[in-house]
């Protein structure tokens, strides 16, 4: 028989065999189609979301051939294809370039003028910022910026167009725009226009002009852009106003790309290139799910594998070759694949198409058109398809090496267990552990070493499933009948045994190892909370707000807390009021005498409260993270007019040199420096509250003037309502007002969905595996089942049989997984928690409820729900005359 | 039957006169196929005459010992490494009354078949009953007997197999041709209950 | 003395309409303690039918049958299913053991069954295996007997616990003569000690065993052979 010809007739052997045994087929279908479908729906979204280069010129360009922008730093500037994907500039900021000098780099291209800025609006509950645009949108090049809604593009310098989300701020058409800053226009809505960029954003957009957008702004350092017309804008054009010192973005250049030699050196590393990590976290899902996916359609194959082995068997002994029989079954998985692998993407793709407004819905930017990677999806029916196939052919392998004498003699079991697995079992979880301890002491990258091992663990683990079921059976005389039957039977049928327990393990193994890895690193955000003030004190704070803003805005919270203490928080003010932005801020940096360029005092800037520079005679409460000893010291120093200086090391001397400088939005300067005696405190919070706290004559004498920056809340408990209640009255007051009450470490959402996912997919998965092979193993019970009706059981010993394999695999497969999933669990728990290399620390926390359930809850559930489901009538015997 | 190699092999074990041959022959095979006296001695006489035994004289009680000679060792040791052949079957009466049944017309072979068969039938089990009473035995006696006895029930079932086969043979020979075979009551039945 | 096990006026029918099976019609039976009847008919005479009906693994389509004084079909699935682990024992051609428990746990299978602790049904089964004259292999699973071994587990499991009827389904189909007589004779044995026992064969030598032999053909009782043929007939006329 040629090689086509016998593989034509395995397939029509495996198709029939297929449509007799339809419900088999069926669960094969969806443990291959189900996980094709996941990944394509995914896929689809992801590349649906991700608006390429291409795809999104048109948001950027409208209808023009290029966008020209012309950087602060000056010419030449040297960019990718894309600017946004890296550009810089190595010359002066001497050399602006004018309109016409592009326009006739250009050859005489139409140019018309955009700014962006940030607008500051007045809305019904305070000032908001917005994103303004100013273009003229009735100029055909822009078509495509921006889609109108309702109304009519700006027809003059007077009239402006905003979108929903401006609306939803207080607006409507025909209301005037209050722009907030003293001398900026106030012009008249016209219409609603949502950007295709990107939405939730409150946005206005009108003529040059309309809006009040400055350009060139030096602090800032972006120059004016334009839109460009005039035919294709090719990459030679593009280096030469590169040259000129504007970066391009041609839309001529996108569609059509250079190579990448083209690239100029310095860009090239920065756009992205391929993410080792991404990567390799993809080859192991990938690996990961193929081992599922294998092992969980592996037993329907392996039922038809015992099937035939009798007809294998037969065939053997008259002669046949065993590659001749494995066709047959091959042929089962091939057939099974191809129609699981393209029913599954098809379907992902609809679920995909489904799930786009739904996945939109939630996300800030705007998806781009439908997109289907067709390449990807190649890739992931052959996915579908090669895993299938493995499905069929281990099993497969396994029936052509069975004891032909064995099973013509009717002998319904495998043959005993060789020795040669188990070893390697033992040896490859041995690799595994060493491969884990090596990745958790390792300093960096260890969670791939770790993910690695763990993989290999598992495979060990694998291979020394049926040395335990094996050694179950031999212990299991004390059991009661159903039990007893459940695991003998397990253990005389491991082909159809050990990939569903295997499953099972794999399967909790890894969600005990990622539960591990989720609670050790909420210990470890547990341990490290810093609280940012005494436990039940609140604070509030608002940038931007003038000293009268604060009286109102400390009334109003009087009026919702009442008989609460309320301390202003004082202290330099780092950033000019949002009312008044020609108000001068100012910074105040100290170092020790005569180390000006030395070490920082304390690393890193910022704070939480509105200035890093408190001011005060006492140590405001809340600055915390610091021993109760230092607390005494610090109100000691201030008292007697010293300041008090926060360093993250210890810092012997008593003066300490200040420098303040001041600056507003078109100077700035320096101030003389002052030399004051000093304590040094040693901060050890993570958040940065403050750089120090300074008397108040100290700032007298460096000439820098205090302000309220926030308002202390204490006195009181604080219940969640009255926090809302007071957020919202700090709201109208400024829309960017916030109120942080400290309640202690709060387990965020996330963690919490993530641990239910967890234990949910386990359980999913559990029961997708436990219920294939006691499906399996009924069908294969049904002399035993007949022999038990004659001797005169009751119909419902059927059910008591089928939980009890249930029960036996869920709960082998689950302590299994559970004991290997400790492994890299705990070792992933080193890299996770180990905190800043100084702060050599290590948190384990193990969440043996969770753990709990797997093993002892949930298989309990699964037998339960089987039991539930299996028809309670036992075959009775008919023997045919 | 081969009366003459019996003899011959009985006094094999010692010379004896002819009533007590007579009788170790029934004790080794139950009596199934009795002996007669004259016929003892008609067969001594002409093994004599054909020099496989010998007299030996008188015992004194006035019976005529015989003794085998060494002829007859051999003649005996011959009869027991050959064996028995088939080549002329002995007339089988059902054999016989079975083909005519078959031919002749207006009998019944069902019913033939089926009372022959039940007749058998019970002989079979008084055989059986029969080997369950000398299964308790031990002695080479009791196992000889019992050879005897499997002899019968075998014979009995084969019979009883082509009796079972006669039938089948018939029924699908009325199948093929249902106007010329003759009728077995089944087949009645059958014809009656539509 | 009462019959142990009545079959009367038993009709079976598989199928419906053109596909229409009598595999009974009509049949009266009966079986009593201390004897022993053999069923011999050719395949499709519905011998096996008459097993499972008289085991209550199936319901006449018309008649009724009667295990110790009980109708069967009256006794509805549980009350059969006490039936068979309680009174009835069967034993089949092959397939009779479960692989998966050794012999004394087979044999004590219908005891378990019935709720009787562990270690009192060991102990029975225990014994029982003795009488069959295996209790050596009392640990030991199917797989590692011989044919012969297994047909003498599976007959002390149909036994276990006094059962008053035995029904056998060709027990020594699948076993050399000897075997076969020697499993018969452990048949012939229970039943001088009491039971009632029906063994269905097609070997006439194995059916030689019993105390009466009835032939089926068709569906229906053509003959029946046996020192008490008048017993017999008296006991179906006397139910009419």
């Amino acid at each position: 028989m040629s090689g086509l010809t016998s593989w034509r007739l395995a397939l029509r052997l495996a198709g029939r065999d297929a449509l007799r045994h339809r419900g088999r087929s069926v669960l094969v279908l969806v443990m291959i189609a189900l996980p094709v479908l996941a990944v394509t729906a995914a896929d689809v979204i992801i590349r649906t979301q991700d608006v390429s280069s291409v795809e999104g010129l048109d948001r950027r360009l409208g209808s023009a051939d290029a966008q020209l922008e012309v950087p602060a730093g000056g010419a030449p500037v040297l960019q990718a294809f894309d600017p946004l994907d890296g550009n810089t500039s190595t010359g002066g900021a001497d050399r602006v370039p004018t309109a016409q000098q592009l326009a006739d780099a250009l050859g005489g291209a139409r140019l018309v003028e955009q700014r962006e800025g940030d607008l500051l609006v007045r809305t019904e509950d305070g000032v908001t910022y917005a994103a303004g645009t100013e273009v003229d949108l009735r100029d055909p090049m822009t078509d495509g910026l921006f889609e109108l809604a309702s109304g009519r593009w700006p027809a003059v310098d007077d009239e402006a167009v905003v979108n929903q989300a401006m609306l939803d701020r207080g607006y409507a058409v025909g209301d005037r725009l209050d722009l907030v800053v003293d001398g900026a226009p106030s012009p008249v809505i016209v219409g609603v226009a949502e950007s295709t960029a990107s939405r939730g954003y409150p946005l206005a957009a009108g003529r040059l002009g309309s809006l009040g957008i400055e350009v060139s702004r030096a602090a800032w350092g972006m120059g004016p852009a334009y839109l460009a017309a005039g035919g294709p804008v090719s990459w030679e054009t593009v280096q030469e106003l590169n040259a000129l010192g504007a970066t391009v973005l041609s839309r001529a250049v996108l569609t059509d790309p250079p190579p990448d030699s083209e690239i100029p050196d310095e860009i090239r590393g920065w756009s992205g290139g391929t993410d080792d990590a991404m990567i390799a976290v993809i080859v192991l899902v990938v690996a990961m799910a193929l081992l599922e996916v294998v092992l969980l359609a592996g037993p329907a194959f392996a039922v038809t594998a015992r099937r035939q082995s009798r007809t294998l068997a037969l065939m053997a002994a008259s002669g046949g070759t065993p590659a001749q029989s494995r066709r047959v079954v091959v042929g089962g998985g091939v057939v099974l694949g191809v129609v699981a692998a393209v029913s599954g993407v098809l379907l992902g793709i609809a679920v995909g198409w489904l799930l786009v407004p739904v996945v939109q819905h939630w996300s800030s930017e705007r998806f781009g058109p439908f997109d289907v990677p067709w390449p990807h999806l190649v890739g992931i029916m052959l996915f579908g398809l090669v895993s299938a196939v493995l499905a069929a052919v281990v099993p497969a392998w396994i029936a052509s090496r069975q004891d032909v004498v064995a099973v013509l003699a009717g002998r319904r079991a495998d043959r005993r267990p060789s020795l040669r697995s188990p070893l390697l079992g033992v040896g490859l979880l041995g690799a595994g552990i060493a491969g884990s301890a090596y990745g958790a002491t390792s300093a960096s990258s260890g969670e791939f070493t770790i993910a690695a091992s763990a993989v290999v663990a598992v495979l060990g683990m694998i291979l020394l499933v049926p040395v335990v079921v094996v050694a179950l059976a031999r212990l299991a005389g004390r059991l009661p009948l159903s039990p007893r039957y459940a695991t003998r039977d397990a253990a005389r049928h491991r082909t159809r045994t050990v990939p569903a327990v295997a499953a099972v393990a794999a399967t909790v193994a890894g969600v005990v190892a990622l539960g591990i890895g989720v609670t050790s690193d909420e210990a470890e955000n547990r341990g490290t909370y810093q609280a940012m003030l005494p436990m039940g004190d609140g604070a509030v704070t608002a940038p931007g707000l003038t000293d009268e803003q604060w009286s109102r805005l400390q009334d109003t919270v009087a009026g919702k807390l009442p008989g609460a203490d309320l301390t202003p928080i004082v202290g330099v003010p780092e950033s000019s009021p949002i009312a008044d932005p020609e108000a001068r801020s100012y910074y105040v940096e100290a170092h020790l005498p005569g180390k000006r360029d030395g070490e920082p005092l304390l690393d890193g800037w910022g704070s939480s409260y509105g200035s890093s520079i408190l001011a005060g005679d006492r140590l405001p409460s809340i600055v915390r993270g610091i021993s109760l000893g230092d607390r005494d010291r610090a109100d000691a120093a201030l008292a007697t007019g010293r300041a008090v200086i926060f360093t993250d090391h210890p810092v012997d001397a008593g003066e300490v040199v200040l420098r303040a400088s001041w600056w507003t939005p078109g100077d700035g300067d320096e101030l003389p420096p002052v030399t004051v005696p000093a304590a040094f405190v040693s901060y050890t919070g993570t958040d940065r509250v403050a750089t120090m706290v300074l008397p108040h004559d100290v700032l007298r004498q460096l000439d820098v003037p205090t302000a309220r920056v926030g308002l202390a809340v204490g006195g009181v408990g604080i219940s969640a309502e009255s926090e809302r209640a007071v957020a919202d009255a700090a709201r109208s007051v400024t829309s960017d007002a916030g109120f942080y009450v400290e309640r202690g470490y709060q387990m965020p959402d996330e963690t919490m969905i993530a641990q239910l996912v967890l234990a949910g997919l386990g359980g999913v998965l559990m029961l997708g595996g436990t219920l294939t092979a006691t499906f399996l193993a009924l069908s294969d019970a049904r002399p035993d089942l007949a022999t038990l009706a004659s001797v005169g059981a009751s119909p419902r010993r059927r059910r008591s049989i089928a939980a009890s394999y249930a029960l036996v695999i869920g709960f082998v497969g689950a302590t299994l997984g559970a004991l290997v999933g400790f492994i890299p669990g705990i070792a992933v728990s080193y890299p996770l928690t180990r905190g800043y290399a100084e702060v050599r620390a290590h948190y384990l926390d193990i969440p043996w409820l969770m753990i709990l359930g797997l093993v002892v809850a949930l298989p309990l559930l699964t037998a339960a729900i089987v039991g539930l489901c299996a028809r309670s009538r036992l075959p009775l015997v008919t023997r045919v005359d | 039957m081969s009366v003459r190699q019996a003899l011959l092999a009985l006094l094999e074990e010692g010379p004896r006169y002819g009533y007590q041959l007579r009788a170790q022959f029934e004790q080794r095979t139950g009596a199934t196929w009795p002996l007669n006296v004259g016929q003892v001695y008609t067969t001594l006489t002409r093994l004599e005459r054909d020099g496989l035994v010998e007299g030996a004289g008188d015992d004194g009680a006035g019976h005529v010992v015989y003794r085998i000679t060494e002829a007859g060792s051999d003649e005996v040791a011959t009869w027991f490494t050959t064996p028995v052949e088939r080549a002329q079957p002995p007339r089988d009466e059902l054999a016989i009354k079975l083909a005519l049944a078959v031919t002749v017309p207006g009998v019944d072979v069902g019913t033939v078949i089926q009372q022959q068969r039940t007749a058998t039938m019970s002989a079979l089990q008084d055989y059986t009953r029969l080997k369950r009473r000398a299964a308790d035995g031990q002695s080479r006696e009791d196992l000889a007997w019992t050879l005897v006895l499997d002899s019968l029930v075998f014979g009995a079932e084969a019979e009883i197999r082509w009796l079972d086969h006669c039938e089948a043979r018939l029924r699908r020979a009325q199948l093929e041709r249902p106007e010329a075979a003759p009728a077995t009551p089944a087949a009645v039945e059958r014809e009656a209950s539509r | 003395m009462t019959a142990v096990l009545q079959l009367r006026e038993v009709t079976r029918v598989h199928g419906a309409g053109e596909t229409e099976v009598h595999a009974l019609r009509s049949v009266s039976f009966a079986a009593h303690p201390g004897e022993l009847v053999a069923v011999m008919g050719p395949s499709g005479s519905g011998k096996s039918t008459l097993l499972t009906l008289a085991g209550g693994l199936d319901t006449p389509t018309a008649g009724t049958v009667t295990v110790e004084g009980q109708d069967l079909a009256a006794l509805g699935a549980a009350g059969r299913a006490r039936a068979r682990r309680t009174s009835i024992g069967f034993v089949f051609q092959d397939f009779n053991l479960i692989p998966a428990l050794t012999a004394v746990e087979n044999v004590a299978l219908p005891l378990e069954l019935d709720g009787v602790r562990s270690r009192t049904a060991r102990a029975t089964a225990r014994r029982a295996l003795e009488e069959v004259g295996i209790a050596d292999l009392a640990d030991r699973f199917p797989d590692h007997m011989s044919g012969g071994q297994q047909q003498r587990v599976a007959i002390a499991r149909a036994v276990v616990g006094d059962r008053r009827l035995i029904l056998a389904d060709e027990p020594t189909g699948a076993l050399d003569s000897e075997t076969g007589e020697s499993i018969l004779r452990l048949l012939r044995a229970r039943c001088d000690a009491g039971a009632a026992g029906v063994l269905v064969t097609h070997e006439a030598r194995h059916a030689a065993w019993a105390d009466r032999v009835v032939f089926l053909r068709d569906g229906v009782v053509v003959d029946e052979t046996g020192a008490d043929r008048a017993d017999a007939l008296l006991d179906a006329g006397a139910t009419q």
